[in-house]
């Protein structure tokens, strides 16, 4: 029952069911702030989009340094964002490097990507470290629904031998809550979309499609709620909830659409429910979703493994039937090294739909982006030579009014991965001495 | 490591303030070592915070590294960031002027700034990881600040002690804090090399004209000899012979003392302390090698740039699975 004035920043729109619907942050959730003063108040979320088998790097990194000129072709899409978004230089993954375990850099930069620890080489016995988002969602995450959430888009096999020895465990995930335990990324846009509106356990087929022959949509289910929110609120705080629960029904339709497409297609197609065969699609859902979660403070903590280390994906909607882990050993072979670039920047044009969603919401004066850190990066730099320095890394946001976007700066060689992470902590209010391999903070990001 | 495998050649660890000409000369003869397969040069420091000088460094790393198929990275020089940079010696900017027949460069200077360059303690840590157990050894040609402030780093010392199976001093100067450091808290062998060494051994500067014309008309460091030394005369040759000895300690090169214990007096000169349980040692001359010794430098330096090999556990095998993993990707 929605009754008071001042709405607690932690209210949902509740009804019939297992519906339980987060707001966005409302102007009425706190009057006695001056609007000019939210940037600063508002959460800072952080949220890693992982792509895999490194990058052609002349297209990556420009031939400079400061302040943005041109943006190198890979990172085009992001044009109209440039103003937000830091390109960081020479960090380095020591962990992911061989360090006398042989073959098998894809397993290793993927495992130890937000562990810095150099994963044990084993199919059976699993050992990594915990991860600094988990580290940051056990203090922070108490305060929101989900303490994080972990997302993919392609493979979550946990068994097997997904690199030359190495686990598929430490090329499907990004996120560990200890040293043996990896947290599954969630792929099902349906399954996603449950655990945020729903009780959070999934639901069988024969379930889900008894719900959906009784309902049209989530949102009829907090009618009455989202009724008596309404008339608690200004013009403006009205206008945001409509646009945010337009945006929950836009995803609710582009699921629906992706599970009539699915049965249309193959309807013994080997994917989970809800994943439509799109590439962008599948990213667009997951990622407005992840929007939402934001917007809603469901979580302030994301991981996104777009595809799995290692991939051989083909990407037939850019004419590219080769798979692209293949295609990265390319021996420098003009046409193959062409094919690359194209899929670097397909990967970084979903990613830029997902910034123009995050600065098209406001937050107070801010935007949604501004209080985040939204990392889009990779654990291998060259996927032909396997290197693990010089890492492609971009951060989208200004984390909360500190970092100062609209440049490249680049650390000196060898500087630890690990160091950007002691930074990032320090902004989510968590601070360690040291994590992984780092050697201190990762300076010159709040310098302009 | 694998059963029935042998470990790689040692790894070589060399720091130096770079003023003089000798340390070059250790480099190059080190890299000689690893054409050899009798170490590999896994990286290079300096404790003096001059980028003139490190450009030179690097590119004389570039050129031992060897044709662009080499497998291995050209690793990046650490350099530490406190202190004077210090006088570059002009040796070391004048081979920038070369030019080829066309005009161009023959040598690039490829740092420009200190993001050019690696923290020192940050890159020993990274490439000691990457050595085998008592597989690595450390040549220091200069003041001990970089191995002393290495010696407070986090997880230095085990690492340390894990993977370096000596420390080789060449004529132990500068910094009198930061030596007595590394001789009280280096956790491993130390071997000194005195002046006394110098005065005995020499590089032959007349092999400039002949050996390393010979070889390659281009080698980055004839050229710093020729503008350090016009009239091409010797070098004597402390850490060269650290370098030589270090990458092959029992050839017999030199006479090794028994064990004892390093001091450095307030003056600067190093003390030796017989102690029958002591893990220090010093070098001295056998006259009856001093001419292999020259010879050997001479044949080490000026060798062409040799092509890495490879080396990893079961590197066949598993470049096989690779392929075989690769074929299965394609698949549709």
């Amino acid at each position: 029952m929605i009754t008071r004035k001042t709405l607690p920043r932690r209210t949902f729109l509740r009804g019939l069911g297992s519906a339980a619907i987060g707001l966005p942050f409302l102007d009425v959730m706190a009057p006695a702030l001056a609007s000019s003063t939210i940037p600063g108040k508002a959460p800072v979320r952080m949220a890693f989009f992982y792509v895999p088998n490194g990058m052609i790097m002349d297209a990556w990194n420009p031939d400079y340094v400061g302040k943005f000129q041109e943006l190198p072709r890979s990172l085009k899409p992001l044009e109209p964002y440039k103003d937000d978004i830091i390109q960081l230089g020479n960090l380095t993954h020591n962990t992911g490097r061989a360090l006398l375990d042989g073959a098998g850099d894809h397993g290793r930069c993927s495992g130890s990507y937000l562990t810095g620890i150099q994963v044990k080489k084993s199919l059976v016995e699993i050992k990594n470290g915990v991860s600094f988002d988990q580290i940051v969602a056990n203090e922070v995450g108490k305060q929101t629904r989900f303490p994080s959430l972990e997302l993919g888009m392609e493979d979550a096999r946990q068994a097997g031998d997904c690199d030359s020895g190495y686990s598929c465990a430490y090329t499907n995930n990004l996120s560990w809550r200890s040293e043996t335990q990896p947290l599954p990324p969630i792929l099902d846009p349906r399954a996603l979309f449950e655990r945020m509106f729903g009780t959070g356990l999934p639901m069988t087929p024969a379930e889900r499609a008894r719900q959906t022959r009784y309902r049209r949509s989530i949102l009829d289910f907090v009618t009455d709620d989202t009724r008596k929110l309404e008339s608690n609120l200004g013009p403006t705080d009205r206008r945001k909830l409509d646009e945010y629960l337009s945006s929950i029904r836009e995803v609710e339709r582009q699921i629906e659409r992706a599970e009539k497409d699915n049965k249309q297609i193959d309807p013994k197609m080997d994917k989970p429910y809800g994943v439509p065969a799109d590439f962008a699609e599948h990213f667009r859902m997951m990622s407005n979703m992840i929007a939402i979660a934001f917007q809603a403070d469901q979580t302030r903590i994301v991981t996104f493994l777009m595809t799995r280390e290692g991939s051989s994906r083909p990407y037939r909607e850019l004419g590219i039937p080769d798979g692209h882990h293949p295609l990265t050993h390319h021996r420098n072979q003009p046409e193959l090294m062409e094919k690359v670039r194209k899929i670097n920047e397909y990967h970084v044009r979903q990613f830029a739909s997902f910034i123009e969603k995050m600065k098209s919401t406001k937050e107070g004066d801010a935007t949604l982006l501004d209080n985040s850190m939204i990392v889009y990066g990779a654990g291998l730099q060259d996927g032909n030579a396997h290197l693990h320095e010089d890492l492609p890394t971009i951060i989208a946001g200004k984390g909360g009014n500190y970092i100062k976007t609209g440049r490249r700066i680049v650390a000196r060689k060898e500087t630890p991965m690990c160091n950007l992470f002691v930074t990032m902590m320090d902004r989510m209010g968590v601070h360690v001495e040291n994590f992984g391999d780092s050697t201190g903070r990762l300076q010159g990001l709040d310098l302009a | 490591m694998q059963f029935g495998r042998g470990k790689p050649s040692a790894g070589a660890f060399f720091d130096s303030d770079f003023t003089t000409l000798d340390s070059v000369l250790a480099v190059a003869v080190l890299y000689g070592m690893q054409g050899k397969n009798d170490c590999r040069m896994a990286m290079i420091s300096t404790s003096r915070p001059d980028l003139a000088t490190v450009g030179y460094v690097d590119t004389v790393e570039r050129y031992y590294h060897g044709p662009g198929r080499n497998f291995a990275q050209v690793p990046p020089v650490a350099m530490r960031t406190e202190g004077k940079p210090g006088v570059t010696p002009k040796a070391f900017i004048t081979p920038f002027d070369k030019k080829k027949p066309d005009g161009t460069s023959v040598y690039t200077n490829q740092v420009k700034s200190v993001i050019d360059t690696a923290d020192p303690n940050t890159m020993f840590r990274n490439y000691l990881q990457a050595q085998y157990a008592q597989n690595g050894f450390f040549v220091l040609a200069g003041p001990g600040t970089n191995l002393a402030n290495l010696l407070e780093f986090r997880g230095a010392k085990e690492l340390i002690t894990a993977k370096i199976k000596y420390l080789v001093i060449a004529q132990a100067s500068g910094d009198v804090a930061a030596m007595r450091k590394v001789l009280a808290d280096w956790p491993t062998s130390i071997v000194s090399v005195g002046p006394e060494i110098g005065a005995a051994i020499e590089f032959p500067g007349a092999s400039i004209d002949k050996e390393f014309l010979a070889a390659n008309p281009d080698n980055p460091v004839a050229d710093a000899y020729r503008a350090w030394d016009p009239k091409l005369g010797n070098t004597p040759a402390v850490a060269t012979a650290a370098a030589l000895y270090a990458g092959r300690p029992k050839e017999g090169y030199f006479k090794l003392s028994g064990p004892g214990t390093l001091t450095m007096r307030d003056d600067g000169k190093i003390e030796f302390n017989a102690t029958a349980n002591g893990r220090h040692q010093y070098l001295s001359v056998d006259p009856s090698q001093t001419e292999k010794i020259a010879k050997t430098f001479v044949e080490l330096a000026s060798a062409k740039p040799v092509i890495r090999l490879r080396f990893r556990p079961d590197a066949a095998m598993e470049e096989k699975k690779d392929d075989k993993e690769e074929k299965k990707d394609e698949k549709p």
